[in-house]
């Protein structure tokens, strides 16, 4: 039965398939819309993501700052600094700090055979590496334990210093010059998105070990304790714990917001995650909102239809076609538009997206080229699209498909 | 074979309530060829349509080979219309986007007959109305009695005994309306059992027997003069 009812359905559409091209069309650009909305959204959403990774993603920053208010006789206006035993202060007092590096940094001249730049030295624990997403190129490392324990005069740069100084020759193993002490360079910084910074971006940092910094620059203050807390749903919970350990230390009160600062990634990751999630979820429902215009427009050729075909509808009934052969006919239609449309749509936007990602994306393009030229076309955006399609397929073909069917087959035969 | 009784039809028009056939009894036996006649408005184009279940009396009974059709529903009545009755129009009522082998078709693939089947016998049909050579063509590309015969044949599709036809000659010019009618007296020949409406004495000549129709009621029911 089934097959008899395509062959009937086919027959009739291929001669009609002219008269809805144009409605094919407008469902090929909804389709187009929604899908290239959805996936730029995504691409926006992920490139952000990365980007907030690149400074790393589940990280307390600490750093010095000024008393807002007078406590225990003290006055307000006071100078917090942050100290070395510091580190072992907290390590000591707050339980579920699952890692903990100091850093401290200043600007020096960096020579390499008769190149020289300035450029920012930090000093800090093998740990800052994970904690901060600095992953080496391969051939490469990051500082060790070792290294701290030692006082190595190694060196970890990153891309933009080895391009800088090195050019094209492999920094690894070479004598990098920080203020005429020859230090090894162990590796270079593979390249990441970074959009959130506080002294440049790391591709522009040399980073030694913490106890050779203090040997080769003098400091009395840390410029920032990095802590990851082993559980990173306990970000603002660490948070108070490292104000109220220092606030007893340098005696400031608990909620004074400003004595130390906190950047806390973990937090800002999660309120970016939600913003660039909504802004997703707002480009698929405009994109869905055009996919709609094209199936009300579908809705609106169909009833066109009906009404056009009504004395063949009732020719059909003379014939003995049953309410839903003719229910089946619309309906078939209205799906094949769709397929059409869609189908066209779906490939356009697929290759739209693949061609966008060829342009090439520098490390150095953070901003608005990575977040744009990154479209992601993912599976669950395809089903997310399907379940939005079969809704609005079923809603556009099924009420001109009834209305067809209901006519009084007397009538359609009459009708001129 | 068609047994009416005391049918009336009555079309109601907002306020106003037209009665089409009132108190209407006929019986026509099986192989019987019937023309019914009546000036506009007589009625008789009700009474096609009821007998041919594309419509229902507003009173009576209505037996089709027996069985009651009055509180069937659509789709048994569209079983009907597929399997017992044949139509033939007046304006020939083809599709106009499908060729004469696929209008003949139709009423097969409403009826889920398979490929093999449905090929084999609109061939034949096209063979007996002499249009083999037609079989690829359009409606719009052949003459008046072509698209009449194409209609014949997909009111034989699916081997109906009661052919109905309202005006088959309408439309057309005297000798194609007389090679319509020799069709018609080919398929009463073989056994069919047709009813046919007319304005024209001279093709109500062709049947067996004459009913005339005046405001919905029977005015003359006998053998044709």
């Amino acid at each position: 039965m089934r097959m008899q009812l395509l062959h009937l359905f086919w027959n009739e559409f291929r001669k009609r398939r002219k008269k809805t091209s144009l409605i094919t069309f407008a469902i090929a650009w909804g389709t187009l819309s929604l899908l290239l909305l959805m996936s730029f959204g995504r691409g926006l959403s992920n490139a952000a993501g990365v980007s907030f990774k690149g400074l790393g993603s589940t990280m307390i920053m600490v750093t010095r700052g000024q008393t807002s208010k007078p406590f225990q006789g003290l006055p307000r206006a006071r100078r917090i600094h942050i100290h070395m035993e510091d580190l072992e202060l907290l390590k000591r007092q707050i339980p579920g700090i699952a890692m903990i590096s100091p850093e401290a940094n200043n600007r020096h001249n960096l020579s390499y055979r008769g190149k020289e730049s300035n450029r920012s030295v930090n000093g800090v624990y093998p740990c800052f590496a994970e904690m901060r997403s600095q992953i080496p190129e391969a051939g490469g490392r990051f500082i060790n334990d070792l290294d701290q324990e030692k006082a190595r005069r190694v060196a970890f740069i990153g891309w933009s210093v080895a391009r800088e100084l090195f050019g094209d020759t492999d920094p690894v193993g070479k004598e990098l010059r920080i203020e005429q002490t020859p230090f090894t360079v162990i590796g270079v910084m593979k390249k990441k998105q970074q959009s959130s910074m506080y002294q440049g971006p790391d591709s522009e940092t040399v980073y030694i070990p913490f106890s050779t910094f203090c040997q080769i620059d003098f400091q009395r203050f840390l410029d920032r304790i990095h802590i990851r807390p082993a559980d990173p749903g306990d970000a603002l919970f660490m948070e108070n714990q490292v104000r109220r350990v220092l606030g007893r230390k340098y005696r400031f009160a608990d909620d004074d917001a400003n004595a130390v600062n906190f950047w806390n990634t973990i937090r800002d990751y999660e309120t970016g995650a939600k913003i660039f999630k909504g802004i997703e979820m707002f480009l698929s429902v405009i994109g869905a909102l055009t996919l709609l215009i094209g199936a009300v427009g579908v809705t609106n050729l169909m009833y066109a239809v009906v009404k056009e075909r009504t004395r063949e509808i009732g020719i059909k009934m003379a014939l003995g076609a049953r309410r839903r052969h003719i229910v089946m006919q619309f309906f078939l239609e209205t799906f094949a538009i769709f397929f059409k449309g869609t189908l066209w749509g779906t490939l356009i936007a697929f290759n739209i997206v693949s061609l966008v990602n060829l342009i090439p994306v520098g490390y150095e393009d953070f901003g608005i080229k990575a977040y744009l030229l990154r479209p992601i076309f993912s599976l669950d955006i395809l089903i997310v699209f399907l379940v939005v399609l079969f809704v609005l397929v079923f809603i556009s073909g099924i009420f001109p498909a009834l209305r067809a069917s209901r006519q009084n087959p007397i009538e359609a035969l009459r009708y001129e | 074979m068609i047994e009416f009784r005391n049918i009336s039809k009555v079309y109601k028009m907002g306020e106003v309530e037209f009665v089409a056939l009132q108190g209407v009894f006929i019986t026509v036996r099986k192989g019987e060829f019937l023309s019914i006649m009546g000036p506009s408005g007589s009625g008789k184009s009700t009474l096609m349509n009821i007998i041919g279940c594309l419509d229902t009396p507003t009173a009576g009974f209505y037996y089709l080979e027996g069985e009651n059709v009055a509180g069937l529903t659509f789709d048994q009545l569209s079983t009907i219309r597929n399997r017992k009755v044949g139509f033939v129009f007046q304006n020939f009522n083809l599709l106009p986007y499908a060729t004469a082998y696929e209008n003949i078709e139709l009423p097969m693939l409403f009826n889920g007959k398979k490929g093999g089947e449905r090929r084999q016998r609109v061939n034949e049909l096209l063979e007996m109305v002499g249009l083999s050579p037609w079989a690829r063509h359009r409606p719009t590309e052949m003459s008046g009695g072509q698209q009449q015969r194409v209609a014949i044949a997909r009111a034989l599709a699916m081997d109906p005994p009661i052919i109905l036809a309202d005006e088959p000659t309408g439309n057309l010019d005297s000798k194609s309306g007389h090679e319509i009618m020799e069709i018609f007296s080919q398929l009463w020949k073989g056994g069919r059992t047709i009813l046919m409406v007319t304005h024209d004495p001279a093709i109500a000549a062709f049947s067996q027997r004459t009913i005339r129709l005046l405001d919905g009621a029977v005015q003359q029911d006998g053998a044709a003069t």
